[in-house]
């Protein structure tokens, strides 16, 4: 077993409704939203593996995924839906987790390929990334080096179902458990590891606070004060990367 | 004594308080209170003024067989509020702060004064000789007040003078041919005079007059003097100078064109071998008065220069309107100096107060300031909605009123050209907020704050009158009846928010509240969808790149880099080479004159007594 | 029908049209490129998503007021343009009012995308507005030459004007067909379409003016695109092809209008910025000259 927790999807019941939810006004909004959320994911691709060209067909003619309502987007604020097409090297997984971090929820993560699942044939190297879901959380896998289209679409689907049913939750749970990813971001990039996006202001703003959104790690970075965004932040930054 | 004697003692009297507490802040309340007064007096001469009355001062001497006397009439009446208006605004925000950082208040403020009282001499003329009095003296309080800072300003203001010179000796030989032409120089009995003056001297008439008053309009080709000259002045001043000081130029070119000589004549003369006309080949100048000097701001990147630029372009749409002659264009082109000062005072005010807390107004050297000088941003945007021309500010009425004024006079082309320059304006004003007030602030801007409440509210109240009166057009075109009944000129009917006109009419409390309306409607929906979180500047997309205070995250230099490609070749600063050149000219013979003056005296004295003898000769 | 109710149903009608007309681009882009493409709800479910977004960023005031000023102004737009059985408040301000008015949803989005604090968006601001210096001139040309026309700028005069008697003969584009094919162009730049897309360019400045949006935001925007569609549609049929008798007439046109847009622009590629300003000033602006010098010829002057 690896000593790390293995992240699941979060039980039904284990989930704390708000008070919105719990009106019936509210539950038909939310479960319409739901709807067209799982209808409407918009898609932002890091391709910086070789899943990618399976990405083109999927998108065009061949296959066409506009007809279930997905669209590529370029900016994280604009897309609902990561795609990490393959392997993963440290530098990049940088800029993945900053991507991540500016993307808005509800925001869903897909992995591409044995790569991101397990190392894949990268699970030697120095450079690269094992274990995707351990920096962030992802809610759909892909096996396969690589994936066909069709299983491409296949996961899709399974992904939409899942929206669709009000069962993707995961992105929540980057809120609530911030304490562990950043933990387990500072193994691998060191101790001063920060992005200039403030999760855990996010957190509060939105409730999303979790038991563990605080802890050991979180507070090495109150020397950067993110805590306060506005003058403190950007002073934070200049601080030698 | 009537309330114009008063009202010109009391200018006189403005220049005492800063004269004689030359320190702290009292002069600088003394004069703003004088300038209120100034203000009440000229409502009070409203009713006298309007439905084509005037108002004569004592003040009157007799010189080469003529009484020269000076008679306010509704024209000038109108023009001299502004002025009043102008200097109180200007005056309050100096003295409300500004002046701390600055070592010369007390001049600022007399040389004011003095271009006030120099104002309303000129505006007050009854005939030619008190308006080139005026005028002078215009010139010279207007030079002074343009040097006062000292450095680049001098050069600046000697630049102005040059000009302003050139253009005096034009306008002496206009009023002499006048003179000589017409038999009278009361203005009120050249009404209508020139208008059977032969095509000849007519054209030359309107040639000298052009270039007389024109020089203070500084349209093209005289108009390389202005935009540094009021851009470098004290903020203050710049934003006094910039609201009113060249419609003096307008002024005059009225009281010609259309109250002497009249339009109808303007449109008999016509342009041998072409089709032109005066009132066509005047319209045509004063688009390209518009459009030259717009462009030309677009290129700037200092925030007053750009402000000043446009200055110019705006007299460019005031001469357009009321070159036209219909009741919408001339309510137009007189409105528009209304408006103009309106939007002009506050952008000036609002960039001053950037450079007094910031130190530059180098748009490349700023950014992100809305969140450090909220207030200014408020300003800035206002005024720079009125000067682009767009719903709900007033910049809107008066050019709206110009442009139907354009196609109801059948004049398609010279639509178009105004079009173009308001596109030109709507650029070059985003460039200006944009680099100043959006974007990423500048970590040395981080501690900045908005000028104090003294400076602050000044150019907010004017720039909320500049809003009000966008919503209600009546109450600038109240102001502007008695000048459009002075210089006989007709006006549309208006009421207090709407202007009527059978092919197409403009309700403006109408347009407003549907746009205050819907986006309140806006505001609803918005609020109503879901919370946002506000984050910090540094947390953006910069493609997976992690920013920091060092990046320089920014847009702003060379900003409509697309645009200047295609357009930059036509802007070759030719005009300024040939200024440069003639100067260099100039610099060139005076040193060899010198050279041999110091060199050989006789010999000089020799040369000189030829060249004149020649000179004599050829002239005799 | 009341005012009041006018006031509420013109925006409802521009907006589901305009939906309508999102969806009809995005099945003729599918078809142009041999896919399916989206389903009819399709356009509604994206910007219904948007606004349920349960967490959005804004980059300070100005960027939430902005959104407000581009829904309000692009309302207000709505209101001042006719259509059949309802005249809104189109007596209070005419052509050149509704020109101007607008701009004042583009000026919201500029200033909104300003504080964005992002240099692509501000690139994208600076091409959209040069982008507008293109094509105003040549559909202002063409405005001036339709208002010496019709010697009118009340946009229900317009329409009298072009209704009048027969079906056909009094329509903008037979009279003055210079200018309305070059206003056709304009129309097309106006739309922001290929080749003309130089402010969004995602693969090139991420979108432009939308790059920071997320959320509502992006919403906001997706429904102005809906409300653009309408206005510029409409106006181009109310100025040059005869307004509506009826709704079915005018949705027709303005159909048509958008259609020959989106057929157009599936075959381009995109110009560089100064190549769409020398292109717009090169031949709508010369058709529109010459158009504009025949309208001068008719009405004799
Ligand atoms: S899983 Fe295979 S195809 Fe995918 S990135 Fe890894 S090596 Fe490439």
């Amino acid at each position: 077993m690896p000593d790390y927790p293995i992240y699941r999807d979060p039980p039904e019941q284990c989930r704390t409704p708000d008070a919105e939810e719990r009106s019936l006004w509210g539950r038909t909004l939310e479960r319409i939203a739901d709807h067209c959320r799982a209808r409407s994911l918009f898609v932002l691709h890091y391709c910086t593996g070789c899943g990618a060209i399976e990405l083109p067909p999927s998108m065009t003619s061949r296959f066409d995924l506009e007809r279930v309502g997905m669209q590529p987007m370029v900016t994280p604020r604009q897309a609902d839906l990561l795609l990490i097409t393959g392997y993963l090297s440290v530098k990049t997984l940088k800029r993945v987790i900053l991507t991540y971090e500016q993307m808005q929820g509800p925001k869903y993560v897909m992995g591409f390929g044995s790569c991101t699942i397990n190392g894949g044939m990268y699970w030697n190297s120095y450079a690269t990334v094992k274990r995707l879901d351990q920096y962030l959380p992802v809610d759909m896998y892909i096996a396969g080096c690589m994936p066909r289209p069709e299983a491409i679409q296949q996961a899709f689907l399974q992904l939409m179902e899942k929206i669709d049913s009000g069962r993707a939750q995961n992105w929540k749970e980057y809120y609530r458990r911030y304490d562990h990813y950043l933990g387990e971001q500072q193994a691998l990039f060191g101790e001063q590891f920060h992005t200039p996006t403030d999760v855990i202001g996010e957190a509060r703003h939105y409730s999303l606070f979790g038991p563990e959104t605080l802890g050991e790690h979180t507070a090495k970075l109150a020397k950067y004060d993110l805590y306060h965004p506005g003058q403190g932040a950007v002073d934070a930054l200049e601080v030698k990367r | 004594m009537n309330a114009f004697d008063l009202l010109l003692y009391l200018a006189l009297a403005t220049l005492l308080p800063s004269l004689l507490a030359p320190k702290g802040r009292s002069g600088g309340m003394l004069t703003t209170l004088a300038y209120l007064l100034q203000v009440w007096l000229l409502f009070s001469l409203l009713p006298s003024v309007s439905q084509g009355g005037s108002v004569a001062a004592c003040l009157e001497f007799a010189a080469f067989g003529h009484t020269i006397g000076w008679q306010l009439n509704g024209f000038g009446w109108f023009f001299a509020l502004i002025t009043a208006v102008s200097a109180l605004i200007a005056s309050a925000y100096a003295t409300g702060g500004w002046e701390r950082q600055c070592d010369h208040a007390s001049r600022l403020h007399s040389l004011m004064a003095l271009n006030v009282l120099a104002m309303y001499l000129l505006l007050g003329a009854a005939d030619l000789i008190s308006l080139f009095i005026g005028w002078e003296l215009v010139s010279w309080a207007g030079f002074l007040l343009m040097a006062a800072p000292g450095g680049q300003s001098v050069q600046a203001a000697l630049r102005y003078l040059i000009y302003a010179l050139a253009g005096a000796l034009a306008l002496l030989t206009a009023i002499v041919l006048i003179e000589q032409s017409s038999g009278t120089i009361q203005l009120d009995a050249l009404r209508g005079a020139l208008a059977s003056l032969p095509d000849g001297l007519s054209w030359v008439v309107l040639a000298l007059v052009f270039v007389g008053f024109g020089v203070k309009l500084a349209m093209p080709p005289f108009h390389l003097w202005q935009a540094p000259a009021y851009g470098y002045a004290d903020g203050p001043a710049a934003a006094f100078l910039g609201a009113i000081s060249s419609r003096m130029g307008l002024f005059g070119l009225c009281l010609v064109l259309v109250q002497m000589v009249g339009l109808e004549r303007l449109v008999g003369l016509a342009l041998p071998f072409s089709f032109f006309d005066a009132q066509s080949l005047l319209a045509w100048a004063a688009a390209i008065t518009l459009i030259v000097p717009t462009y030309i701001a677009l290129t700037q990147n200092d925030a007053r220069l750009l402000l000043a630029w446009h200055g110019i372009g705006q007299g460019g749409f005031m001469l357009l309107g009321l070159m036209l002659g219909n009741d919408l264009g001339t309510a137009g082109g007189l409105l528009h100096v209304l408006n103009h000062a309106s939007y002009q005072a506050p952008l000036f005010l609002a960039v001053t107060a950037v450079v007094y807390r910031t130190g530059t107004a180098d748009l490349d050297r700023l950014g992100g300031l809305i969140a450090r000088m909220p207030w200014a941003y408020v300003t800035l945007l206002l005024g720079i909605i009125g000067l682009a021309g767009l719903p709900p500010m007033n910049g809107f009425v008066s050019k709206w009123l110009i442009y139907k004024g354009l196609l109801d006079a059948q004049m398609p082309l010279l639509f178009v050209a105004a079009v173009i320059g308001t596109l030109g304006t709507i650029l070059s004003v985003y460039k200006l907020i944009h680099n100043i007030f959006l974007g990423q602030l500048r970590a040395e801007h981080r501690e900045v704050t908005d000028a104090p409440w003294g400076m602050t509210g000044p150019m907010l109240l004017i720039a909320g009158f500049a809003f009000i009166s966008g919503m209600l057009p009546g109450l600038g075109l109240y102001l502007v009846e008695p000048a459009a009944a002075a210089l006989g000129l007709p006006m549309p009917s208006f009421d207090l928010s709407a202007i009527h006109a059978p092919n197409g009419a403009l309700d403006m409390l109408v347009v407003v509240s549907a746009l205050i309306g819907a986006i309140g409607f806006g505001a609803l929906l918005f609020l109503n969808a879901g919370r946002s979180y506000r984050t910090q500047p540094l947390d953006n997309y910069a493609g997976g790149h992690f920013l920091t205070a060092q990046t320089r995250y920014q847009y702003s230099h060379h900003f409509y880099a697309g645009l200047l490609r295609v357009i930059g070749p036509w802007m070759r600063p030719w005009l300024v080479a040939l200024e440069q050149g003639s100067g260099h000219f100039l610099d060139l013979a005076s040193a060899a004159s010198r050279g041999l003056y110091y060199h050989n005296g006789l010999r000089f004295l020799v040369f000189g007594t030829v060249v004149g003898l020649l000179w004599l000769l050829i002239v005799v | 029908m009341s005012i009041a109710l006018q006031l509420l149903l013109m925006p409802l009608a521009a907006f589901l049209v305009g939906l309508a007309m999102v969806l009809m681009m995005r099945k003729v882009r599918a078809s142009v490129e041999r896919r399916i493409g989206p389903p009819w709800y399709q356009p509604l479910f994206d910007i219904y998503k948007l606004f349920a977004k349960d967490t959005q960023i804004s980059h300070g005031v100005m960027h939430d007021v902005a959104i407000m000023m581009v829904l309000g102004g692009i309302i207000c737009v709505v209101l001042f343009l006719p259509v059949p059985g309802m005249s809104g408040l189109s007596a209070k301000g005419d052509l050149i009012t509704l020109l101007y008015l607008m701009m004042v949803p583009s000026l919201g989005m500029a200033l909104g995308v300003g504080q964005t604090a992002n240099p692509n968006g501000s690139i994208g601001i600076a091409r959209a507005l040069t982008a507008m210096a293109g094509y105003e001139i040549p559909f202002f040309i063409c405005v001036a030459g339709a208002a010496l026309h019709y010697g009118t700028t009340d946009l229900n005069q317009i329409l009298t004007i072009q209704q009048h008697g027969g079906h056909l003969e009094h329509w903008g584009i037979v009279q003055m067909p210079l200018l309305a094919v070059a206003a056709l162009f304009a129309v097309h730049a106006m739309l922001g379409k290929e080749p003309f897309e130089i402010y969004v360019a995602p693969a090139e400045i991420a979108t432009g003016p939308m790059v920071e949006m997320s959320g509502k935001y992006l919403g906001t925007l997706f429904v102005m695109q809906c409300f653009q569609l309408f206005t510029v549609s409409v106006l181009y049929t109310t100025l040059f092809l005869g307004g509506g008798f009826s709704w079915f007439t005018l949705l027709l046109k303005a159909f048509a209008v958008v259609f020959i847009s989106v057929l157009v622009t599936n075959v381009y590629p995109r110009y560089r910025t100064d190549d769409v300003l020398r292109w717009q000033w090169k031949w709508p602006t010369g058709i529109a000259l010459l158009g504009l010098g025949m309208v001068m010829l008719q009405i004799g002057r």
